[in-house]
């Protein structure tokens, strides 16, 4: 079993950006009537969602979220020693993406900056790599961005997901610390076999861009998608999420021998509500230490679980430290569970773009 | 399992079916009430009552509830 633990490496803040266009699923042209759309939005949890406008980037969030961050942290862009940015939908093909946001955050020249193509796995992965990196000591402020613009990627007439995603861009401000921290545990998973659940088929190098990836095609009845849009196969992506995501945090608990009672907060991907209920009761925690944002923001990919703290955890992480077990499971498939202690975290406030 | 107790389980997954309306040749898809929704109820079923994930594929395939029931049973 991969697992990891990294010491000296503390939360020290945190901030979100979504755009302010609000999309909201019971006036969503796609259903035949009201009671479908109730039933949709009983059975997945999610209300609405924020919605860039074409033209808006993952990164133009993120530059606000970093802003809000390095300002309410009284920090300096100077002093940030690495930068991740844990995002799928990239301004460009090449380069990546923290090369550019480098100079449009005024980064250091030698400041380690890198792009992690992660889905909703991603803020976890995110995590222990940047967390590792720091953990050796040089590095003592890092920030790890976690955004998408599902939106954008998903073709709005494909009515099986346009209810369920949305955009958002979140940062999250590591400190190198032995004094304040706590030792924070890693598990990971990942069944490329099942990569045709969640992916884009056309764009990348096995399958460039052609005009006919460019047509919009009716793939089932009242689903229409191009090429180039991303397909979520939501029976296999279901029962891959029942199945996989309990048992990892399973085996965290076990590995790293967790008392469950002692867990203040489950920090659930934001996939829909169903699925997480079902994860949740899986590993026998309360409702009431299991937080949701999906009502209102939808599912954010990477950015789920960062935007669920900065939304519904900020009292309870401002304070005293507190016991948190997270799981982050989608697209590849890919899911890394952690287990990790966060307190006197410095909030700001949710902007909007 | 038995044929009979799983179209209990299936019905149940129904709010505005009448549970007669199911039995083992039951076209399922073809139920007014059949949506993706009710799809992964069915699966999240059959994950608590037989300990089987099913895939996308396997409801696909299946036209009537004894297909989706044999192939449950496979995996057994």
């Amino acid at each position: 079993m991969s697992q990891l633990t990294i010491n000296n490496v503390r939360i020290a803040g945190m901030s979100a950006c979504v755009p302010s266009t609000v999309e909201d699923n019971l006036t969503l042209p796609i259903y035949k009537d009201e009671h479908e759309a109730h039933k949709v939005i009983a059975s997945t949890g999610i209300e609405r969602h924020h919605k860039v406008e074409p033209g808006t980037t993952a990164s133009d969030l993120t530059v606000k979220a970093v802003e809000a961050l390095l300002e309410n942290m009284g920090w300096e862009s100077q002093d940030i020693d690495c930068f991740a940015y844990v995002c799928t939908s990239r301004d460009y093909i090449a380069p990546q993406t923290a090369c550019v946001l480098q100079d449009r955050l005024k980064l250091r020249h030698d400041c380690c900056v890198f792009d992690l193509p992660f889905g909703c796995s991603g803020w976890v992965y995110g995590m222990s790599i940047v967390g590792s990196l720091m953990s050796h000591g040089t590095f003592k402020r890092a920030i790890l961005v976690a955004a998408e613009t599902n939106t954008q990627n998903r073709n709005p007439r494909d009515t099986a997901v346009r209810p369920l995603f949305g955009d958002a861009a979140t940062a999250t401000a590591l400190e190198y610390d032995p004094e304040q921290s706590r030792p924070m545990n890693f598990m990971y998973g990942v069944d490329g076999s099942g990569f045709e659940a969640v992916w884009a088929p056309y764009g990348g190098m096995r399958h460039p861009v052609t005009h006919e990836a460019l047509e919009e095609k009716e793939v089932t009845p009242g689903v229409f998608r191009r090429g180039i849009d991303m397909v979520v196969n939501g029976m296999d992506v279901f029962g891959f999420a029942i199945k996989q995501p309990p048992r990892s945090l399973k085996e965290l608990i076990e590995t790293f021998n967790i008392d469950v009672d002692s867990v203040d907060l489950l920090l659930l991907h934001q996939a829909n509500k169903f699925i997480d209920e079902k994860i949740r009761k899986a590993v026998k925690i309360p409702a009431e230490k299991t937080p949701y944002c999906l009502e209102e923001y939808g599912n954010v990919t990477s950015a789920s679980i960062p935007l669920t703290m900065v939304t519904r955890c900020r009292e309870q992480l401002s304070g005293n430290e507190k016991h948190c077990v997270a799981c982050g499971f989608g697209v590849g498939l890919a899911w890394a569970s952690m287990e990790f202690y966060a307190g006197q975290v410095k909030f700001s406030d949710v902007i909007i773009y | 399992m038995n044929i009979t107790e799983f179209i209990e389980n299936f019905a149940s997954q129904f709010d505005d079916t009448e549970p007669d309306a199911f039995a083992s040749d039951t076209k399922f898809k073809q139920l007014d009430e059949w949506s993706s929704l009710t799809a992964l109820s069915i699966i999240a079923m059959i994950d608590d009552e037989y300990n089987v994930i099913i895939k996308g594929n396997d409801i696909l395939n299946s036209e009537t509830i004894e297909d989706l029931y044999k192939i449950v049973e496979k995996q057994q």
